[in-house]
C-alpha cells in the first residue's frame, strides 16, 4: 500500500513546522452488502474504498485531513497544508519506524469477497423461508448480509508501524409478526471478525428462528407496568445497559473534558462488590476485536471495574498523554475519514457465581428484560433510557406474560450500586456503536444480572 | 490555514461522468445511472478556548447503478482510474445477477415526474460568501460562542461539546436516458451542548444553528437556547406516574414528527410496515393539520433541483386539514401504485442506492397561537424540553413510542418546577389524534431529512415516574 520510506517522508513533512505528533492511516476496503426484503433480494451493492487520513497534534490541538488517494505527491501536499497550521519554528523529525506486534491473530478460511453472490443469496433466502415457516403470524422478513475485507496501514512519528488485514461478516434478521391488531418485531444478528466459515458454526436458520420467536412471543404482550421495580436483565445483549450507561463515561475523552461522572474515581468504589467489568479487544473472532486499534496500538484486555472498584479508563493516544495514563488500545475510528478517539471494543460485565434460575426465583414482582431495542445516555450525567424489545413480567419468581412498550430509565452510576446478583451465564452480542458521528463494531455482554430497583416506564399498572 | 479553503470548483465531474458512461455503454447492461459526489468538509471543535480538533477533507466518490434484464446491481468507488471504474462496473453487473427481476425496475421516464417544471432552486442552495470565511474566522466564531455561553450564568460549569462544521458539495448525475444534471450547495452548522451545575445536580442543554454562510450564524441565539435549556432543568425532581397533557417544545415535536415521516414513504406502506397503509382520504388528526414535504423550500437544507434518480423535486402536501392526502414516492414505488414520482428518491451518499425518503418535512405552524397562549391554557401538564432514547423507544412499525423525558411541570398556566427521569408513552395514531393545539414557532431539526414542527400540545399522555 505504502512503503516505510514514503511514510517517513510524509511524517517528516507533517512535523516540519514544529508539530509534536504525526500519523498516517491508510485503508483499502472492499465491501459487499445484500438485502432481502418482502420475499426478494431487493438490493445488492459493493464498494471499493481507498484512502488515507493524516493527523497532526500540536499542544492540545488535533489537525486532520483525509484524501481518497494514496499517491505520494498528494500525501505530501496535504501534509504540507496541515503543517502550516502549526507556527512553531523548530522542525521535528519522525522516529524510525519499527514493526508493531499484536497478540491477536486469527485465521480466515472463507474470504467473503470471494464467496459467489449466488451462495449469499441462498443464505438470505434460507433465512427468509425459516423465519416465515416459524408461524403463520410472520408477516414480513428483512435480512441483511454484509461483509468487508480491509487492509490497514498505520505509521506515526513515534516509530509505530502497524499493519493489519481484517475480515468481517454480518447477518442481521428483522421479523414482523401480526396477530389481530397487534404488530410485534423481532431482531437477531450474527457477526464476527471471520469469513463465511461463520455460517458453518452457527446456521443462518438458527438466527432466523430466534428473530421469529422473539416477534411471535411478543404478540401476546400486555402493557408494561410502570413504576420502580426490581429488574432482571438477561445475558448477552442486556450488556448494552453497561455499555451505554457506564462504558461511555469511562472513555477517556469524556474524562479529559470533565464530562463524565467517573472523573477522579479511579481506585474508588463505584459499583457493588460483585461487579467486575472488562473491555477486551483480544477475544478471538469477536465482532469488536482487532489486531491494532485505529492508532496502531495492539489490542489488549482491560479490566475496567474490579470487584466494584474503578480500575481503568479506555484511552487513546491523546487522552493517555493528557491524563498521563498508559494506552489501552482503544483509539478507534470508523475509517480513514475520521479522527480516532476512545471507544469500547468487546465490553462486558464478567461472569458471576449464581444460577440464573435462582436469581429469577428471588424476585416476587418485577420485570425480566431479555432484549433491548437500543439505548441512549447522557455521559455527563449518566442518565439513560433503554427500550425493552423483549420483556416479561416476573411473578413469584417465575416468568409471566410478555410485556410491550416498556423502557428502563435511570442513572448509570446509581444502577451500578444496585446490581444485587450476577449469574454464571456470560454471553455476548454484536452491534454497532455511534459516537460523534462515527460508527464502529462493538460487542456488549453480561451474564444474567439483577437490579434491586429501577424505573420502568410503561402504559399499564 | 487559509489555503485549506481554496476550492477549484470541479467543473470536470460532468466530463468524468461522461467517461464512465462510455465504459458502461460498452457493457451489456440495459440501462445505467452514474452519481458523482464531490465534497469539501471542514470541522472545528473547541474546548476551553483552544482548538481541540480541526479537520479538512476533499473527497469524491462515484456510485454506479446498472439495470440488466430488469434486475438492479450497484457498486461504488473512490478511485477513478479506468481499471478501478471497470472493476466497479463489473461488480455492479455481478450484483445484478442475484437481485429480483421486476418489470417495474428501470430509470425514471419524463412522463413519470409529478412535478414537470424544473424548479428554480439552485441559487438558494449556494452562497458565494461561504468561501470568504477563512478557517481562522471559523475558529473565532466557535471561540466566541464558547465565551458567550460561559458568560451567560455562573452555574454553567463547562462545555460538553462545541462543533462547527461546514460543507461544500457538488452532485453530478448522468443516466443512459440522456439525463445530465448537477448542483452545488454550501452549508454550515454550529452546535453547542453545555453543562451546568448547582450543588450536586448536573444538567445539560443544547443549541444549534445552520446557515449557507458562516458569518450569518447567530451565536447569541445558540448560546441562549443551550443555557436556557440546561439551567431550567437544574434541581429537577422525579414525579409520580400520571396521565397528563404534554406540551412539546418545537425541537422535541420535530423529533416525534421524524418517526411519523418515516412511515409516510410509499416504500414502507407497500411493504406493510406503515400504520398509514390504506388510510388515504382518512382524517388522522383531530385538528385541521397541514403537513408538507417541500423539496424546493428556499431556506430548506434538503432542497435540491432533482432527486437521487434525477426526478424534479416539488412541494407535496401530505396531510390536508388533517386528512391523509398522499404518500411520498420514488420512481419504483410510484410504478407499483400506478402514480407519479414525487421526487423523493434520496441517498445518504454515493455509497447508497436510491431509496424513498423525506426532504423538508414539516407541520404548518399556526398563524395566531403562540407557545405562551398554549401554556396559559394548561392547568396541570408537562412541558417537555428534551427527550432521550427516541431511536430505541419508538417502533415505527408497531407505532409504540416510549421515551425518556425532561422538562418543566406546568401549573395554572405557568412553569412550576423541573422534572427528570420520567418516560412518556403513547402510540403514533393516538399522538396524531390527540394534538390539541399547534404553536406559531416552526423550527427545523436536521435528522435524516430536514424535519420541522412548531410546539405542540398533546392531550392525555401517560407520564411515568416513581
Amino acid at each position: 500500500m505504502l512503503d516505510k520510506n514514503t511514510a517517513k517522508k510524509v511524517l517528516n513533512k507533517l512535523l516540519c513546522s514544529g508539530g509534536q505528533f504525526g500519523e498516517i492511516f491508510v485503508q483499502r476496503k472492499v465491501s459487499n452488502n445484500i438485502r432481502l426484503d418482502d420475499n426478494k433480494i431487493e438490493n445488492a451493492s459493493s464498494g471499493f474504498e481507498n484512502g488515507c487520513g493524516l493527523r497532526l497534534i500540536y499542544k492540545d490541538s488535533t489537525y486532520y485531513a483525509f484524501l481518497d488517494s494514496l499517491e505520494e505527491d498528494k500525501l505530501l501536499e496535504s501534509a504540507k497544508i496541515l503543517s502550516a497550521a502549526v507556527n512553531s519554528s523548530n522542525a521535528n523529525k519522525a522516529m524510525n519506524l519499527s514493526d508493531s506486534a499484536s497478540v491477536y491473530n486469527v485465521n480466515i478460511l472463507k474470504y467473503p469477497n470471494e464467496v459467489l453472490p449466488d451462495i449469499k443469496k441462498g443464505i438470505l433466502l434460507n433465512v427468509n423461508e425459516t423465519a416465515r415457516n416459524a408461524s403463520s403470524n410472520i408477516f414480513q422478513v428483512t435480512a441483511v448480509l454484509s461483509d468487508t475485507e480491509e487492509e490497514i496501514f498505520i505509521a506515526n512519528s513515534e516509530g509505530v508501524f502497524a499493519r493489519d488485514f481484517n475480515v468481517k461478516t454480518l447477518l442481521a434478521v428483522n421479523v414482523i409478526a401480526i396477530k389481530g391488531s397487534e404488530i410485534r418485531t423481532g431482531y437477531k444478528s450474527l457477526a464476527k471478525t471471520k469469513g463465511f466459515e461463520l455460517f458453518e458454526e452457527k446456521k443462518p436458520r438458527t438466527v432466523a428462528k430466534q428473530a421469529a420467536e422473539m416477534a411471535i412471543n411478543m404478540l401476546d404482550a400486555i402493557n408494561a407496568p410502570s413504576g420502580i421495580l426490581p429488574v432482571i436483565i438477561g445475558p448477552g445483549f442486556g450488556g448494552v445497559i453497561f455499555h451505554e450507561a457506564c462504558g461511555h463515561g469511562l472513555e477517556a475523552d469524556a474524562i479529559v473534558k470533565n464530562a463524565s461522572v467517573f472523573k477522579d474515581k479511579i481506585g474508588k468504589k463505584i459499583a457493588s462488590d460483585i461487579v467486575t467489568a472488562i473491555d477486551d479487544s483480544t477475544l478471538p473472532y469477536h465482532w469488536g476485536s482487532y489486531k491494532f486499534d485505529g492508532e496502531g496500538c495492539p489490542s489488549q484486555k482491560n479490566i475496567l471495574i474490579e470487584n466494584g472498584v474503578l480500575a481503568s479508563y479506555l484511552l487513546d493516544i491523546k487522552s493517555s498523554k493528557k491524563l498521563n495514563l498508559p494506552l489501552t488500545g482503544n483509539g478507534r475510528r470508523q475509517s480513514y475519514r475520521d479522527i480516532p478517539f476512545p471507544r469500547m471494543s468487546n465490553t462486558f460485565i464478567n461472569t458471576g457465581k449464581e444460577k440464573p434460575d435462582l436469581i429469577l426465583g428471588s424476585v416476587k414482582k418485577g420485570v425480566y428484560a431479555k432484549e433491548f431495542s437500543g439505548g441512549q445516555v447522557d455521559p455527563a450525567t449518566g442518565d439513560f433510557v433503554f427500550g425493552i424489545s423483549e420483556g416479561y413480567l416476573i411473578e413469584n419468581g417465575k416468568l409471566g406474560s410478555p410485556i410491550k412498550g416498556a423502557t428502563l430509565i435511570g442513572n448509570g452510576p446509581e444502577i451500578l450500586n444496585k446490581i444485587e446478583a450476577i449469574g454464571d451465564d456470560l454471553d455476548y452480542a454484536p452491534g454497532f456503536c455511534g459516537k460523534n458521528g462515527q460508527s464502529v463494531s462493538n460487542e456488549v455482554g453480561q451474564p444474567t444480572i439483577k437490579i434491586s430497583e429501577i424505573t420502568v416506564g410503561g402504559t399499564g399498572t | 490555514m487559509a489555503e485549506l479553503l481554496k476550492k477549484e470548483v470541479a467543473e470536470k465531474d460532468i466530463d468524468l461522468g461522461r467517461k464512465i458512461s462510455l465504459l458502461l455503454d460498452k457493457t451489456k447492461v440495459d440501462e445505467y445511472e452514474v452519481y458523482i459526489s464531490n465534497s469539501i468538509d471542514n470541522e472545528v471543535e473547541i474546548f476551553e478556548g483552544e482548538v481541540e480538533s480541526l479537520s479538512y477533507s476533499d473527497s469524491k466518490g462515484v456510485g454506479i447503478r446498472v439495470f440488466k434484464e430488469k434486475k438492479i446491481g450497484y457498486s461504488y468507488s473512490t478511485s477513478f482510474e479506468e481499471n478501478n471504474i471497470k472493476d466497479c462496473i463489473e461488480k455492479a453487473i455481478l450484483n445484478s445477477k442475484i437481485t429480483v427481476e421486476e418489470d417495474i425496475n428501470g430509470l425514471p421516464l419524463r412522463n413519470e415526474y409529478k412535478y414537470t417544471q424544473k424548479p428554480e432552486i439552485e441559487k438558494y442552495l449556494y452562497n458565494e460568501d461561504f468561501f470568504k470565511a477563512t478557517i481562522e474566522d471559523k475558529i473565532e466564531i466557535s471561540r466566541n460562542l464558547e465565551k458567550i455561553a460561559k458568560g451567560k450564568d455562573k452555574r454553567i460549569s463547562g462545555v460538553d461539546s462545541l462543533n462547527y462544521s461546514d460543507n461544500f458539495s457538488e452532485i453530478t448525475m448522468l443516466n443512459s436516458h440522456g439525463f445530465e444534471g448537477s448542483y452545488k450547495s454550501t452549508s454550515c452548522f454550529l452546535f453547542l451542548n453545555i453543562i451546568s451545575k448547582e450543588k450536586e445536580d448536573t444538567s445539560t442543554g443544547f443549541g444549534f444553528s445552520y446557515e449557507r454562510d458562516p458569518k450569518k450564524l447567530d451565536l447569541e441565539v445558540i448560546a441562549g437556547e443551550a443555557t436556557k435549556k440546561s439551567l431550567m432543568l437544574l434541581g429537577s425532581k422525579k414525579i409520580k406516574s400520571k396521565s397528563a397533557d404534554i406540551l412539546l417544545d418545537n425541537l422535541v415535536a420535530s423529533q416525534f414528527l421524524g418517526i411519523i415521516a418515516s412511515i409516510l414513504t410509499a416504500d414502507s406502506v407497500q411493504k406493510g410496515k406503515s400504520l398509514f397503509k390504506n388510510k388515504i382520504g382518512e382524517k388522522i388528526f383531530k385538528l385541521n393539520v397541514n403537513i408538507f414535504d417541500n423539496g424546493i423550500m428556499k431556506n430548506g437544507y434538503s432542497s435540491k433541483p432533482f432527486d437521487a434518480e434525477g426526478v424534479n423535486k416539488g412541494n407535496t402536501q401530505i396531510f390536508k386539514d388533517g386528512v391523509l392526502n398522499t404518500y411520498l414516492y420514488d420512481c419504483y414505488t410510484a410504478r407499483k401504485d400506478k402514480t407519479l414520482s414525487t421526487g423523493n428518491a434520496v441517498r445518504a451518499s454515493y455509497k447508497s442506492t436510491p431509496a424513498v425518503g423525506v426532504s423538508n418535512f414539516y407541520i404548518e405552524p399556526s398563524s395566531k397561537t403562540s407557545l405562551k397562549d398554549i401554556l396559559k391554557s394548561i392547568d396541570d401538564g408537562f412541558y417537555v424540553t428534551d427527550i432521550i432514547g427516541l431511536h430505541s423507544g419508538a417502533n415505527s412499525i408497531t407505532g409504540d413510542i416510549s421515551v425518556g423525558a425532561k422538562g418543566l411541570w406546568i401549573k395554572n398556566g405557568s412553569f412550576d418546577f423541573p422534572v427528570k427521569e420520567v418516560t412518556i408513552a403513547t402510540d403514533i395514531l393516538s399522538f396524531c389524534k390527540n394534538i390539541e393545539a399547534i404553536g406559531d414557532d416552526l423550527k427545523f431539526f436536521p435528522s435524516g431529512g430536514f424535519i420541522g414542527s412548531p410546539s405542540l400540545l398533546i392531550k392525555d399522555i401517560a407520564v411515568s415516574g416513581i
